[in-house]
């Protein structure tokens, strides 16, 4: 399902030059849960960003869902970011001034998904993760745990083959996130979906399928 | 997506608010500001009625201690050696009630069964050709009327005859008007109080250069003559009336100089709007750059949830023109009350110019503030913009 050969990434900026990955070689299949850990700024988010598509690695190969990129500012990379890729963050990213309905149909109003049906699929997507009666509230209104739950919704409201999680649990207490990897891993095993799941946490390693472990920007296991 | 943004809207109200204010505001100012400005513009446009260039206009000395015989000979003599000279190709002769000079007479008459009001002047037969004036119907004065006819003839402008007789042919028709009065042509317009002044009703009343009251002299120079020759006119002109009280103007700065105390007021006007325009402009360009500064975290989330580049700068730009049009159609629901309830002095004409004008000045400034900022926020990296810690 993703596949990358060779990965370099080095950031460049006028004083110094980092290599947030070096030379990453990874083959992920369909329906993997797949966790990645390694210390703070070893590239584990650099990595999650160019499985995503939203970041150009300096070098290698990168085959997402069967396809090569090739320009990564087109409309077609775009859509199929939108199809095929569906993002969870440590923070959130929430939109603060939509509510929680609006924030979950998102994804759909990049592809011209009619009003009434892309409420369904969102109030659809909120039941599954528990949150069918908040959907008038905003954000703010919102716990951490249950915010991150509204965040799964979006990255799933669309279907996507793959979720990528860049410590989706970081920033709650153990209770949450154990709510919000009950649902992670309740994706893998329902829907088949492949999730690649940065986290600091062992215990939440331990369930995921396969752990890859970064250090400097290798890959060491 | 429409609706999208309407929502962005609605939820920041707020915040919104007060740029919304700020727009709407602007666009009184720039409305009631434009409206004088687009008055005064137009009836700059409208033609005098008559010409400035190359004419003088000379204030003859007093003559009214001559008897009307010797006052006849003396300006018959004028008119004669005047037209003598190589560059003046016409005299004639008018009373005070002269252009630029701020001379009017007024007179009302209601016996004729409804209320005539009219400025009035006096010239004699030559002054249409001198001044080119524009005869529409009928005739201008010529000699035949000096022969003591059974009315006095007079000559009334366009729009005497649309406010007292529209739609009617007047010409040799008698009038009730301080006596009987035969209108024998009408002229285009007279604008003789300036180019910023409106179309009365006018009438001219024909006199006879030895009266003592046609104290002005029209003179029609050549085209290109200049300041130089008021000497030699100067000269010829006191050689024959033994005085030096007269004084010659040049028309055409006469205009000028009766038009400036308008042109002060309008450009201060017009520097008002522009420096409005600026100030919204700049306000407009800092609370977009703060809106996209605040707002990376989701310009990358809604690219790595597909939007394509083009659809960033799509969204920001739509959001800012939504905002300001719906503060301009506030503005246009107000302004409008102006000519609906007859409001202020203006003709509705130029308040409906002064909305259309406003609006579009508003929101082309918006668009092209937008534009800059929008484009940027699109270039926004969104591994970057996504960044935690
Ligand atoms: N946009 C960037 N410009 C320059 N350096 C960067 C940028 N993003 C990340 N880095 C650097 O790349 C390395 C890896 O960063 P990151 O992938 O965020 O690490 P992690 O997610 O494992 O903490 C770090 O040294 C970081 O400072
Ligand atoms: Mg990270």
């Amino acid at each position: 399902m993703i596949q990358l050969e060779n990965i370099h990434k080095v950031y460049r900026t006028k004083t110094i030059e980092t290599t947030a990955l070096n030379n990453i070689n990874i083959h992920i299949k369909k329906g993997e849960f797949v966790s990645i850990m390694g210390p703070s700024g070893c590239g584990k988010s650099t990595l999650l960003n160019v499985m995503g598509l939203l970041d150009e690695p300096t070098s290698g190969k990168v085959i997402v869902a069967d396809q090569e990129v090739a320009n990564y500012n087109s409309k077609a990379t775009a859509a199929f970011r939108n199809q095929t890729l569906g993002f969870i963050f440590q923070s959130f990213h929430l939109i603060p001034d939509l509510s929680v309905i609006d924030n979950v149909e998102l994804p759909l109003l990049y592809r011209k998904v009619n009003a009434k049906q892309r409420k369904a699929l969102a109030i659809q997507a909120l039941e599954s993760v528990g949150l069918k009666n908040r959907t008038g509230h905003f954000p703010n209104q919102l716990s951490g745990g249950q915010k991150q739950r509204v965040a799964i919704a979006r990255a799933i409201v669309g279907q996507p083959d793959i979720l990528l999680a860049d410590e989706p649990t970081g920033n709650l207490d153990s209770v949450m996130g154990n709510e919000v990897m009950d649902i992670l891993l309740q994706l893998n095993q329902t829907l088949n979906t492949t999730i690649v799941m940065v986290t600091h946490d062992e215990n939440m390693a331990k369930k995921t399928h396969r752990l890859l472990r970064i250090y400097d920007g290798s890959q060491v296991a | 997506m429409i609706r999208h943004i309407f929502k962005l809207i609605w939820n920041k109200k707020s915040s919104n608010f007060l740029m919304l204010l700020e727009i709407f505001l602007s666009f009184i100012v720039l409305f009631v500001s434009l409206s004088f400005v687009i008055y005064n513009y137009r009836l700059l446009n409208k033609p005098l009625g008559f010409e400035s260039q190359d004419r003088w206009m000379v204030y003859l000395n007093d003559m009214s201690e001559l008897d009307s015989l010797s006052r006849g000979q003396l300006k018959e003599t004028l008119e004669l050696e005047l037209e003598q000279m190589d560059r003046i190709q016409q005299i004639a002769f008018g009373n005070y009630a002269a252009p630029f000079s701020g001379n009017n007479s007024i007179s009302g008459d209601d016996s004729g069964g409804f209320l005539i009001r009219s400025k009035l002047a006096t010239v004699d037969i030559n002054f249409a050709e001198t001044m080119d004036l524009q005869v529409t119907s009928g005739r201008f004065f010529d000699d035949r009327d000096y022969a003591n006819p059974n009315y006095e003839p007079v000559i009334v402008n366009q729009f005497f005859m649309d406010k007292y007789f529209p739609e009617k042919n007047m010409i040799d028709s008698i009038i009730v008007f301080s006596g009987d009065k035969q209108i024998i042509g009408v002229i285009e317009g007279y604008r003789y109080n300036g180019e910023f002044t409106e179309e009365e009703p006018m009438m001219l009343q024909l006199g006879h250069p030895r009266d003592n009251n046609l104290g002005v002299m029209y003179i029609d120079l050549q085209p290109g003559t200049t300041a130089a020759y008021e000497e030699a006119v100067n000269k010829k002109i006191a050689d024959i009336v033994q005085d030096e009280s007269f004084i010659i103007l040049n028309l055409e700065d006469q205009r000028k100089q009766n038009s400036r105390s308008t042109w002060i007021p309008i450009i201060a006007l017009i520097s008002i709007c522009t420096f409005l325009c600026i100030n919204v402009a700049l306000g407009l360009f800092g609370i977009l750059w703060y809106n996209i500064n605040k707002r990376k975290g989701e310009i990358g989330l809604r690219r790595a949830l597909g939007a394509h580049t083009t659809d960033i700068t799509k969204q920001f730009i739509l959001e800012i023109i939504f905002l300001t049009a719906l503060a301009v159609i506030l503005g246009i629901v107000f302004a409008i009350q102006v000519p609906l309830l007859k409001l202020g002095p203006l003709e509705p004409i130029n308040l409906y110019y002064a909305i259309a004008l406003s609006a579009a000045i508003i929101l082309i400034i918006v668009t092209v503030c937008a534009l800059h900022p929008s484009w940027q926020a699109s270039k926004i990296h969104p591994a970057i913009a996504l960044h935690d810690d």
